[in-house]
């Protein structure tokens, strides 16, 4: 392959500059400052010749990664820091057109130098998306391969191998190969014999990953949701701590003991890390016997080692092999080294991959503010000022639920987030394999969810990414991307530009900007992108006169290496027709999803799940509320809000406040009556004689002169008749000002601008029919 | 006066009056808060366990306030933030901020007064940097990074809430209430408004966010309880330093409150209007007129500070023009009378005044016409008159078309009390046709 790439570089060498393979380049993408670096492995022409391909392992500069993952790496990163990029699914073809010209680089052992000289690049950590890695030099040799090629996926059950899986051989066996391919120097060209085996391999490996695919997609995601939500943990791993779980342990605890969460919080972590330490230290001490017996027992390991390990480091059986050939050239002593170096970052690595789960299992645990709440990527100097939004922390601890009723309203607050959605599950699954399908085929799309307020469409929607997410880290299917906007979240519609930009490279820039970027990274080719999915909401609101923003938006899907899923949410079910202009509403396409109103029946389920068989409602109480919700909006959020109210309602109707007994039919009527009666009637009856009088005056001059409207004069003239027929003295007209500007301000009469004076028209606001059930019943 | 002077010992009477006058002051600008909000007992409740439960458990709310004008609001949820302020467990753990519909305009200083009032870490000095785009997004980026169980509470208190409703698009309610209805940080919002369909202002999403509590305050108060509202308002406390003095004023307000035509006075003030502040006002204006040499309020005092109160102000305005202009007013209500309200101009007014003056005037002598034109223009001007809407400003003057903002019985009323008017313009005022 030498001999190749030196004829093709003889061919091409006045467009193409001095490349050899292993070396290090950039290549052109997006953004102009920062171009993408990777490296030579391969250089070949297509059939005549003419055009030119290279295969290339990616690395990853510090901007390219997702700003929020940063925080894993626990230091801050140099700015010509670059990251090994092992990813499975990315395309690693490129055009020789495309590169610019080569880079220095250094490996993972030597410290950051201060030269602050452009050209020079750092490796030392490796990405995979999830989680940062020590690279070790086989994998920079030839890309990584996802699973040896020689396991066949359905003969090990992926679960439950983990769990049982003999993990200090596997620890061994990854120390040793990484002592084994420490010798081989890293920026040696790869030879040809480990190459063309490579591709062979990766022709297998590819199709077991489709296969494994298939067999994810065969099992329903509903079923899938359903097994996820229902059963504990059985098919997690202990690094994963499932999020349903650590719900109700903390709603356990709540009752328990208030410090207890806290207590979880700092073990478990410690508690997942611990054996694996010792893995490594008894790993330390046999590495070197066992790596004579290495090539007896790689197929073993292989095949018990397709679990978490995988993806922070798997070592191919080619790899190992190319590896193990290399061997003999290099002598003993730098080996050592470079193992206990790789040990040291291995160490680091995997305590930021715990502390990752840990906080996402404990979103809510207090040692997230701890950690540094935002780093501004060093490749964005546009941001002056490092400020952190932040809230001030509380100097009390919060007091946990004390009693029935508490407990039931901290549950039924509609910002608990619940275990599960229930009611939804058709809608659920809908967008679940429409995002998923998308994921796996690697393209693009759009679709459009619409419903009323309150009918869980965000939730379902969030609820969905979990799963996937949760799916994407059991490594089901391909890792992806989500960020979401809001079109009320924003002052704009240009600033979603911004936001999309923000979220997806932290950089900032201005709309315009952003949106050039934004352009630039959805129509180039980039091939190690992962699928982004992103979740507009309130759709409605990115509204412009041109649309081009809702024009972008739905148009990016659709270019080829977009790989862009755009989920869209709004109110109305027909704002394509209604506010889009035909390119837009065309490019939104016809995928469309609407959520309908919750029904009684509904409602009545989503209360119970919520409650959890917390029993605070009786049975009749909790139909009659979600029966006057359904019947009137179906907003579940209304409904909860009732619920509380009546919860609050019980404990203060209770004489003794410690023995509240069930929220009953009472509660919850006095509940309901306080939220949808209107006040207006109560507001005519609590209003002043002069005030009432005034009204009666307004209705008898509007039957007077057939109009529901009248001049401030014509009504005060009825106004005195009324006044000497009561009694009472007439009064002046500033003073019928006066009662009029004060019913005027509580909206029970419609005014116009007080400066008219006498001249103001005068309309009711209320029916007059209230107006007389009010002043009757005194 | 010697006599009581003798008998105050410890405090000479210039001393007492100048102390009675500052406490009743306080009370009567509404400087001081009462002890505990009367008559309120249960919305008082209601709003102190939802804010207490926030300060202390976390939990997101939000709740408006509705009532008329001077019904207690914001008397009522500052007595509420007072209290709770006093317990141990609240005291640092709440950040409140506080807008007003009316200083906030719109939500681009609304959210910089909300940054400024959190002291969020964009904010130097007293200044707040950042776009209006980016101030949104570093407080909801603050907001979303808290959570229930560590971040402190925050209170928003808006005022004129329903001015909050006018601003595009609703952006900083919408994100209020979905903060407040998602596990972000602990907030409390807030509304106080007088707008009794304020909730038909809130845009569909918005409204389905807000939690719809609704805290009415409407005082179903009945005059027995207006009276003694009265009494206790103008009666000093029992920690007034000279307590002869306050025995006899206390003495002295039961005896005024008892007095028939001061009750006659109060109900007419109560039929008008039940708000408090307006009775603070009538109250001020007694207190006003105790001085050293008239040590206690007389009946007299009431019946003139009420006088004042409902004294109308536009029909003190005739009471200034010239004869010249109340004539051309009385001309015009004699056109208002043969037209049926429709609008006039110059020409008709000086012609019905020239008819006056050929009939019966014998005070009176014919003006010349710019004279009478710079007359007309004054009452224009006092806004006596106004022209019509859409009359445009191309039409000569003389003819442009005029309404009057007075009613009949005001321009009687001033020429009643006019100061020397001559009898056949009242006597022309008087008779059904010009």
């Amino acid at each position: 392959s030498q001999r190749v790439g030196e004829w093709l570089r003889s061919q091409h060498c006045k467009m193409v500059k001095d490349v050899t393979l292993g070396q290090h380049i950039l290549i052109e993408g997006y953004d102009e400052d920062n171009p993408y670096v990777a490296k030579v492995t391969r250089l070949y022409g297509d059939e005549n010749g003419q055009q030119m391909k290279a295969v290339v392992q990616w690395f990853m500069r510090v901007s390219e990664l997702p700003v929020n993952k940063l925080k894993l790496l626990g230091r801050e990163p140099h700015p010509q820091e670059i990251f090994y990029y092992e990813c499975r699914n990315c395309d690693n073809e490129v055009n020789v057109e495309s590169i610019l010209r080569p880079v220095k680089h250094l490996d993972s052992n030597d410290p950051f130098p201060d030269s602050s000289d452009k050209d020079t690049l750092y490796v030392k950590l490796s990405w995979d998306s999830k989680v940062f890695g020590v690279v070790n030099s086989t994998v920079m040799e030839s890309p990584a391969e996802p699973a040896p090629a020689s396991s066949p996926p359905s003969s090990t059950p992926r679960g439950p191998s983990r769990r049982v899986l003999p993990t200090p051989d596997h620890a061994i066996m990854q120390k040793a190969s990484l002592g084994e391919v420490g010798c081989s120097s890293v920026g040696t060209p790869a030879n040809v014999e480990a190459e063309s085996l490579h591709s062979a391999t990766k022709l297998s490996a590819s199709k077991c990953l489709s296969a494994k695919r298939r067999n994810a997609t065969a099992r329903t995601p509903g079923v899938r949701k359903r097994l996820e939500l229902s059963s504990e943990c059985s098919h997690k791993d202990f690094k994963m701590q499932p999020l349903c779980r650590t719900r109700e342990q903390q709603g356990f605890l709540y009752i328990s003991n208030t410090k207890s969460p806290e207590v979880e919080n700092e073990k478990s972590p410690m508690v997942t890390e611990t054996p694996r330490s010792s893995k490594r230290k008894s790993a330390m001490v046999v590495s070197s016997r066992i790596k004579k017996q290495l090539n007896l027992l790689e197929n073993d390991q292989d095949l018990n080692s397709s679990g978490e390990e995988e993806d922070e480091f798997v070592p191919s059986k080619n790899d190992l092999l190319s590896s193990s050939e290399e061997e003999g050239q290099d002598e003993d002593g730098p080996n050592i080294d470079d193992q206990v170096s790789a040990k040291k970052f291995r160490y680091v690595a995997t305590g930021s991959g715990n502390s990752r789960s840990k906080r996402k299992s404990y979103s809510s645990a207090r040692t997230q503010r701890r950690t540094p709440a935002k780093k501004i990527s060093p490749g964005t100097p546009k941001t002056p000022r490092h400020a952190t939004p932040s809230i001030p922390i509380r100097s009390l601890q919060t007091q946990q639920p004390a009693n029935i009723l508490e407990e039931a309203r901290a549950r039924l607050h509609v910002s608990s987030v619940p275990e599960s959605l229930p009611c939804r599950e058709q809608e659920f699954q809908d967008i679940y394999s429409f995002v998923e399908s998308k994921i796996i085929d690697n393209t693009g799309g759009c679709m459009y969810i619409s419903g009323v307020p309150g009918t869980g469409k965000t939730a379902t929607v969030h609820e969905v990414i979990r799963c996937l997410q949760h799916a994407a880290d059991m490594d089901e299917i391909p890792s992806f991307h989500f960020i979401e906007i809001n079109g009320m979240k924003m002052t704009d519609p240009h600033q979603a530009y911004v936001q999309i930009l923000q979220k997806l490279t932290g950089q900032k820039a201005t709309p315009d900007h952003a949106a050039v970027l934004l352009e630039k990274r959805f129509s180039n080719l980039a091939p190690r992108k992962e699928t982004i999915v992103m979740l507009v909401d309130e759709l409605d609101l990115l509204w412009t006169r041109k649309q081009n923003v809702m024009y972008n938006l739905f148009d990016w899907p659709t270019r080829r290496h977009a790989r862009l899923v755009v989920l869209t949410i709004a109110n109305t079910m027909d704002l394509p027709e209604r506010i889009m202009i035909n390119r837009v509403a065309s490019r939104l396409g016809l995928t469309r999803m609407s959520f309908q109103p919750y029904s009684f029946k509904q409602l009545q389920e989503i209360i119970m799940s919520r409650l959890n068989k917390l029993k605070a409602f009786e049975e009749d109480a909790l139909q009659l509320v979600s029966r006057k919700v359904a019947a009137l909006s179906g907003d579940a959020r209304r409904c909860l809000d009732i619920c509380r109210r009546a919860t609050e309602i019980c404990e203060h109707s209770a004489a003794d406040p410690s023995s509240t007994g069930l929220v009953g039919m009472s509660h919850v009527m006095e509940a309901l009556n306080e939220m949808f009666s209107s006040a207006y009637i109560t507001a005519i009856r609590c209003a002043s004689t002069q005030e009432q009088l005034f009204l009666r005056a307004a209705i008898a001059e509007f039957r007077r002169l057939g109009l529901e409207e009248a001049t401030f004069q014509q009504v005060f003239v009825q106004h005195q008749a009324l006044c000497r027929i009561e009694g009472l003295r007439p009064i002046g007209v500033s003073e019928g000002l006066a009662v009029c500007q004060r019913l005027g301000a509580c909206r029970l009469l419609l005014l116009e601008p007080s400066h008219l004076g006498v001249l103001q028209h005068i309309r009711l606001n209320v029916s007059q029919d209230d107006i007389f059930y009010a002043l009757k019943a005194d | 006066m010697s006599k009581r002077k003798a008998r105050d010992a410890h405090l000479p009477i210039g001393e007492c009056i100048t102390q009675v006058q500052q406490i009743l002051r306080e009370r009567f600008c509404e400087r001081l808060l009462p002890d505990r909000p009367e008559g309120v007992e249960a919305q008082y409740k209601h709003l102190l366990e939802l804010l207490r439960r926030t300060a202390i458990h976390g939990e997101s709310n939000s709740v408006l306030i509705v009532g008329p004008r001077g019904a207690g609001k914001t008397m009522l949820l500052q007595c509420v933030l007072r209290d709770l302020q006093k317990e141990e467990k609240v005291q640092k753990n709440l950040l409140q901020v506080h807008l007003s519909g009316l200083l906030q305009t719109d939500d681009r200083t609304a959210l910089k007064e909300i940054t400024r009032q959190l002291h969020l870490e964009n904010v130097v000095g007293d200044k707040v940097f950042g776009s209006f785009a980016e101030n949104l997004a570093f407080l909801l980026e603050a907001l979303k990074k808290g959570n229930r169980s560590s971040s402190c509470p925050v209170l928003f208190v808006l005022d004129e809430f329903d001015l909050f409703a006018h601003h595009k698009n609703q952006t900083l309610l919408y994100n209020l209430f979905d903060v407040s209805q998602s596990a972000q940080a602990p907030i409390a919002v807030v509304g106080v408004t007088c707008r009794l369909d304020v909730l038909e202002l809130l845009e569909k999403r918005v409204k389905s966010r807000f939690s719809h509590r609704q805290i009415h305050l409407l005082s179903s108060l009945n005059f027995t309880q207006y009276l003694e509202r009265v009494w206790t308002q103008l009666s000093l406390p029992d920690s007034f330093p000279d307590k002869k003095f306050a025995q006899e004023w206390n003495a002295g307000v039961k005896t005024l409150c008892e007095d028939k035509s001061v009750e006659e006075v109060l109900q007419r003030h109560f039929n008008s209007s039940k708000d408090f502040r307006s009775l603070h006002m009538l109250l001020m204006l007694c207190l006003s007129r105790v001085s050293v040499a008239k040590p206690t309020i007389k009946p007299a005092d009431l019946l003139e500070a009420s006088r004042m109160c409902f004294a109308d102000a536009t029909a003190n305005m005739l009471h200034g023009l010239s004869i010249l202009e109340l004539c051309l007013v009385i001309a015009i209500k004699h056109l208002n009378d043969v037209y049926e309200g429709e609008p006039f101009n110059l020409q008709m007014v000086h012609n019905e005044f020239k008819k006056f003056l050929h009939r019966k005037s014998n005070s009176m002598y014919n003006f010349e016409q710019p004279v009478v034109m710079k007359a007309f223009e004054h009452l224009q001007q006092l806004e006596l008159i106004r022209p019509v809407d859409g009359s445009s400003a191309k039409v000569q003057r003389e003819y442009q078309l005029m309404r009057l903002t007075l009613d009949h019985s005001q321009i009687m009323d001033a020429l009643q009390k006019y100061p020397q008017c001559p009898t056949d313009v009242k006597q022309w005022a008087m008779s059904a046709f010009g």
